[in-house]
């Protein structure tokens, strides 16, 4: 009965904290936002579109390179431009997990290790290098290494409800991040294109619909 | 399928299936409603120009301008500077004392549109219009209103 009192109050507590933390994150986009100056005037306007689209580029290259936290670059543009970029956001989040998932997919496991290598992305290649020892099949499993065999087997079994939950996981850059969790959905070989794109375009969608359609004002 | 198929049709499913999600997500901005009547080409304001003070509707900023018409074109001398919208036809019909204009002028250079509605009379100008950037992500409006009166000719602030 005191273990439940206690795990009641814990998980309020965790509640109240989550909260606290969004509160701040909002504040802070705010606050962001409002020493950026950011508003549209026609005099600034082509200036605006030129960031955005420099934004939009490097998001979709960050955002599919393993362990880079280009998700950040995503919410920062959402925190400088509001809610109106937020189809542009869901967009770009498509095509640089799908970029990532075809670059995983179709080019040789070790050539992609040497081009991360080369780039000086140690542990994306580190993450490469892991993979190419295990048969294709098995390479889904280095992101779920820690796991219980039940959770291996559930994981595997339902791959595709596994993968939107591993993309949409926080903190899921100690494992990869985005961008590594979908190469290695590539390189695994057991992730259909078209079942995988329709899993992305599914799995991306709550943060940037949330904040369109439910006015959530940066 | 060979490898290259797969990757081609992987992008082509992509891309087309972010234009489609663009087409439906981006919220669309209409214009503004120019009411009807019997709008006519007969250049009743050329020869005129005034200078305006207006607000944006939306952030309450300030703005200040100077309308040109002459040779049956209209121009904003900073929509000019902004963007090189050059002079564009206008319409005008009269309602009792009041002569009605609008314009629709366009940035070559850019998707900015921006319509004119307003009327002179002999005390001055009032205006109203929409600036409206229509982008392929997003798209971005400017309400605004004003008004003023007769500005002195100043041919170094108008081009062509």
């Amino acid at each position: 009965m005191v273990a439940t009192k206690f795990g009641a109050s814990s998980l309020i507590l965790r509640f109240v904290i989550l909260i606290s933390i969004l509160v701040l994150a909002t504040w802070g986009a705010h606050l962001v936002r409002d020493a950026l100056n950011l508003e549209i005037r026609p005099g600034n306007e082509q200036a605006v579109h030129r960031m955005i689209m420099s934004g939009a580029v490097a998001y979709i290259g960050l955002l599919a390179v393993p362990f880079v936290p280009g998700a950040e670059i995503g919410i920062a543009m959402l925190a400088a431009f509001g809610a109106g970029i937020a189809p542009l956001i869901y967009v770009a989040t498509v095509v640089s997990m799908m970029l990532a998932y075809t670059v995983g997919r179709f080019l040789p496991i070790h050539a992609l290790e040497r081009l991360l290598a080369r780039m000086r992305m140690r542990r994306a290649a580190a993450l490469v290098a892991r993979a190419a020892l295990l048969a294709p099949e098995e390479r889904v499993t280095v992101l779920l290494q820690g796991r219980s065999e039940k959770s291996l087997q559930i994981g595997l079994r339902y791959r595709y409800a596994a993968l939107a939950l591993a993309v949409n996981t926080p903190g899921n850059s100690i494992i990869g991040g985005g961008g590594g969790i979908m190469m290695m959905a590539g390189l695994s070989g057991i992730f259909s294109p078209l079942a995988t794109f329709v899993t992305i375009i599914l799995a991306v969608s709550p943060v940037p619909l949330a904040v369109l359609f439910f006015g959530l004002q940066f | 399928m060979p490898q290259i198929l797969q990757i081609g049709a992987i992008a082509l499913a992509t891309l087309g299936g972010g234009a489609a999600t663009m087409t439906v997500m981006k919220p669309e901005l209409p214009d503004l409603t120019v009411p009807a009547g019997n709008w006519s080409a007969e250049n009743l304001l050329d020869g005129t120009s005034f200078d305006i003070v207006g607000t944006d509707l939306d952030s309450g900023q300030e703005m200040t301008d100077t309308l040109v018409f002459r040779d049956g074109a209209f121009q904003s001398v900073n929509c000019q500077a902004y963007c090189d919208f050059g002079f564009s036809a206008y319409q005008t019909k009269v309602v009792g004392d009041a002569v009605h204009f609008t314009a629709t002028t366009r940035c070559p250079d850019a998707p900015h549109t921006v319509v004119w509605y307003g009327s002179v009379t002999e005390d001055g100008i009032e205006v109203a219009g929409t600036w409206t950037t229509r982008r392929w992500y997003w798209s971005h409006q400017i309400r605004f209103e004003g008004d003023g009166s007769t500005a002195l000719p100043d041919h170094a602030a108008i081009s062509d």
